[in-house]
């Protein structure tokens, strides 16, 4: 039937074989992965249930030299096969990395990631004899995979003295060599690695080069302590803008890591140098950036300075609705907060771009109960609808509602009090229902018994306003003077 | 009456040499895709072995992200499908729900379950949309918020979702999807890393349906029981794995799954938002975005990474497959015939000048071109124009092809992420893939053919494919 003697025919028929011969060949590759997998899996396995006791003592630092003894007689690859679900776990505590860092040290393991750090980067006009002459073990070690797992290890430890290896390995010619020993430099911290990230970043920013990465640069200056936020002074007084826009950006983050951390940061002189606090209230709140006064203000907020209130409250009139917001958000985090703040954020509640005006209302609400009352006031006597229906969704969103509702049942006063019997027979029956659901029986009735008084005397009320303006507008067109009079 | 036989030989003459060609084309471009793929997927593996997560998790720089389901008649899977959303392992997410006009019980099911109630308030207006209804919400839950608005299609709810959304990154998820834990984290990767040039990030797609699931997370990967869900197994693998990846590679994204992908907010919104132009948004919004970029002279990036992974269920009887696959065929035409110029354009590149043409060609006509050539070659033989055997090596030869793509795919997923860890799944994927391009194949082929001819015909109609719930759920 086939024609083999064709030449189109034996081409197809020659295609067709070798094609069937690809899928066998992808077949058995794909079974003989299996097969190499799974042996991989049973080994790695059983060493981890033969060490998994001398590890756990080790980490737990009740080791003895037994447990290192054992542990010695493993075949390097065998231990870094051991070790490496630690180092690719999520977090380990800080107890349990100093062990560790005990142990690898002990082990040799630092000394042979140290090297092959070193050995690994080989730069694009490196000559062979540079490098150190290779034995069998630094053959393996140049290999990217176990190079980017060295600087890891590395820089998940914390090793300290590694951070000059660190820094020559971010002129790697391998990518994600130059991306792992940025993470390693930004998880070791070390001072003295800082001025070379800034130098690299103003190289990366200035020069628009690719390595190493800007964003990996970024994320590793911001790890570290804020003490070394004075490296950046350069870099903020530069005249190019984007410079000091990312310059600004590390800062600001800088900044909230520390504030995270902490109940209250105040930017005292040895967090902030005073030539930086005098750049960043005169030169950076104002710069022709938005973007870095946005940044601007953020860190402004920190410094416990009297000129602070005075730049927010500056800042909070931008022309720029991204500086205004930011600025109405930084001030959340002021304290102690005081009369005119309250009102530079009432005034943003009549802003006119939404974003903002939503941002006071959650200030406003996060400073406390001097903010809230400010807040419930503005509510209560301005005639701006959309401001009142935005301040309506925060209060329902976050929560706020509930505590209201809860304060009413108990009996309280005040402006409070007035919000809530406003929120119920007024703008919010739907979210008020929804609070009164979930509330407990008791509470329920307590609001009910207060409250129904109140809804019954406003409905009165209100009755008795309608027969009013139904009567006036029936007395209407009998007051009127006739037409041929009026003209 | 021999001028009628000249004419007819020559036009299928014709026909055999674009049939060939597409052949040549299709199977040539996917060969080297799939080569690409192999290489760069090995190579992620690799990396992600020692490529810190982690330091994204806990990074200041790592933006906010607000998932955004919309639904419509997905009340046996809503519930999973949110609280897998809510379980999500990202350090700022947020989940808006758009109910969008459900006749059944969809809204009443989220209201019930996640305790929510009515919210009052403003709406913020941004792409306009059909009529909001409500906006529900449980303090205790502050990371939810469910909309309920009057019906406008998918491309209207996802619209709807953004006008609410305030985080600068979006990320749209199937009603019927689950997601694991750190999938967004993965797809935020590649965002974080490009230091935000990148704007859309979309990852892999895999069958939920053999799967055992507990509280909205994949606790068993499992084979389905049926052979048509089995075949969509590998055709999924070799759609993500394969193609995806490889067009990535090449710079020539034009499909990112609607069922799980992150978009930076701001340039959605200056690209004119979800379209409702035609019945596959996913596809429709990036080649939108390509043709906004190219236009305004923006440089923008897309992203595939085959690791963050979305589960979802596929469908399990032939009308409901045929659905799906009229309404992609359908969307996938409306999609190219919308933004046809940007085929050759001389400021589109790798997406103008080779992906979007291949789609049109392979993917688009080659429907017509395949189908038709199951009809036309008998005509050949009957007119003694074509050699019968030499049509059964050919024949042979698409589907040995065919087969040996399918099975790259499996070996590919054997290489990188073995997701079926039994002996058994291995040597039914392999199977499989074998078989899928004998009758399973055509079978689409049928269904993409008349996807084609609903395009012709205009239609615009959005078949919908019911969920039945595949998974066990506590």
């Amino acid at each position: 039937m086939v024609n083999t003697s064709d030449p189109v025919t034996s081409l197809a028929l020659m295609t067709l074989f070798a094609v069937v011969m690809g899928t066998l060949l992808l077949v058995a590759v794909a079974f003989f992965r299996r097969w190499q997998q799974i042996r991989y899996a049973r080994h790695a396995h059983a060493l981890h249930r033969q060490y998994r006791p001398v590890l756990a003592k080790v980490l737990s630092g009740a080791r003895g030299p037994c447990a290192i003894e054992g542990l010695r007689e493993l075949s390097l690859p065998n231990l870094e096969l051991l070790l490496d679900p630690l180092f690719s776990r999520r977090k380990l505590r800080e107890r349990q990395l100093v062990f560790l860092q005990a142990l690898c040290s002990e082990l040799g393991l630092i000394a042979l990631w140290q090297r092959r750090t070193a050995n690994g980067h080989a730069r694009a006009g490196d000559a062979p004899s540079a490098l150190k002459p290779p034995d069998s073990s630094d053959r393996a070690a140049i290999r990217h995979l176990l190079r980017a797992k060295s600087i890891r290890n590395l820089g998940k430890l914390r090793h300290r003295p590694s951070w000059p290896l660190l820094v020559t390995a971010l002129d790697d010619r391998h990518r994600d060599i130059q991306w792992v020993a940025l993470r390693s430099l930004g998880a070791i911290r070390a001072p003295e690695s800082f001025p070379a990230l800034r130098e690299r970043l103003h190289a990366a920013v200035r020069e628009g080069r690719h390595s190493p990465p800007l964003p990996g640069l970024q994320a590793a200056m911001v790890s570290f302590d804020l003490s070394c936020a004075h490296e950046l002074l350069p870099l903020l007084r530069q005249s190019d803008s984007q410079v000091r826009r990312h310059a600004m950006e590390i800062l600001r983050n800088m900044v909230y890591r520390k504030a995270t951390g902490q109940h209250r940061l105040t930017l005292t002189k040895q967090l902030l140098t005073p030539p930086m606090v005098n750049l960043l209230v005169e030169r950076l709140a104002v710069d022709p950036s938005a973007e870095i006064r946005s940044r601007a203000a953020e860190v402004i907020v920190f410094l416990g300075d009297e000129r602070a209130v005075s730049v927010l409250q500056h800042l909070l009139l931008d022309r720029q609705w991204y500086v205004r917001m930011r600025a109405a958000r930084a001030l959340a985090q002021l304290h102690p907060t005081s009369e005119p703040i309250h009102l530079a954020l009432r005034q943003c509640l009549l802003d006119p771009h939404w974003r903002v005006r939503e941002t006071a209302i959650n200030t406003l609400i996060a400073l406390g109960q001097e903010g809230k009352n400010q807040l419930f006031r503005h509510f209560l006597t301005s005639e701006n609808e959309v401001t009142r229906h935005q301040i309506v969704e925060v209060i329902e969103g976050t929560g706020l509602m509930s505590a209201l509702v809860e304060e009413y049942s108990s009996g309280a006063r005040g402006v409070d009090a007035l919000m809530v019997e406003h929120l119920a027979s007024d703008i919010a029956p739907l979210g008020l229902s929804g609070v009164l659901r979930t509330l407990n029986p008791e509470a329920r009735k307590r609001f009910l018994d207060r409250f129904l008084p109140y809804a019954e005397a406003k409905m009165r009320f209100m009755k008795e306003t309608q027969t009013e303006l139904e009567t006036h507008a029936r007395l209407q067109p009998a007051l009127q003077f006739p037409p041929q009079l009026a003209a | 009456m021999n001028h009628i036989r000249v004419l007819i030989a020559d036009g299928v003459t014709v026909f055999n040499l674009v049939v060939l060609s597409y052949f040549f084309v299709g199977d040539g471009i996917y060969t080297v895709l799939m080569l690409l793929s192999l290489r760069a997927t090995w190579v992620h593996v690799r990396r992600m072995s020692y490529h810190a997560l982690d330091a994204l998790r806990h990074s200041p720089l790592t933006p906010a992200v607000t998932i955004i389901i919309p639904a419509w008649n997905e009340q046996d899977v809503i519930v999973s499908s949110v609280r897998s959303a809510l379980q999500t392992d990202y350090p700022d997410v947020q989940v808006i729900v758009v109910d969008d006009g459900s006749t059944d019980l969809t809204l009443d099911r989220l209201v019930d379950h996640f305790g929510l109630v009515e919210m009052d308030g403003t709406r913020h207006h941004g792409i306009p949309t059909a009529p909001v209804r409500a906006i529900y919400i449980n303090p205790a839950i502050p990371k939810l918020r469910v909309v309920s608005k009057v019906r406008g299609g998918k491309p209207d709810a996802l619209n709807a979702g953004i006008n609410l959304c305030r985080s600068p990154y979006f990320g749209n998820l199937d009603a019927d999807c689950l997601l694991e834990t750190d999938a967004l984290l993965r797809l935020m990767d590649p965002i974080v890393n490009s230091g935000g040039k990148t704007v859309v990030s979309g990852g892999i797609v895999r069958i939920l349906n053999g799967c055992e699931a507990r509280n909205g997370q994949v606790v068993r990967v499992g084979l389905p029981r049926t052979w048509l869900e089995r075949f969509q197994v590998v055709e999924y693998l070799r759609s993500f794995l394969l193609g995806r990846t490889g067009w990535h590679l090449l710079g020539g994204t034009l499909i990112v799954s609607g069922a799980f992908a992150v978009f930076h907010r701001a340039t959605v919104i200056e690209a004119g938002g979800f379209s409702h132009d035609t019945v596959t948004e996913d596809m429709d919004i990036i080649v939108q975005l390509h043709q906004w970029a190219a236009e305004h002279n923006r440089s923008i990036r897309m992203s595939f990474t085959s690791d963050p992974v979305c589960w979802t269920e596929c469908p399990s009887t032939l009308a409901m497959l045929g659905k799906q696959r009229r309404r992609w065929q359908l969307g996938l035409c409306q999609t190219l015939w919308k933004h046809a110029g940007i085929m050759f354009h001389k400021k589109n590149g790798v997406v103008g000048w080779l992906s979007f043409p291949f789609h049109a060609y392979v993917e688009g006509l080659g429907a017509a071109v395949e189908f038709l050539g199951y009809a036309v070659i008998p005509v050949g033989i009957f007119l003694g124009l074509i050699h019968p055997g030499l049509l059964l090596v050919f024949f042979l030869l698409g589907v040995v092809y065919g087969g040996f793509l399918s099975v790259g795919a499996v070996l590919l997923e054997e290489l990188t992420y073995r997701r079926y860890p039994r002996w058994r799944d291995l040597l039914t994927l392999l199977l499989v893939a074998v078989l899928e391009n004998a009758g399973y194949r055509q079978l689409v082929l049928y269904y993409r053919f008349q996807g084609l001819v609903k395009f012709l015909e205009g239609s615009s109609h959005w078949e919908k494919v019911a969920h039945v719930g595949a998974t066990v759920e506590e």
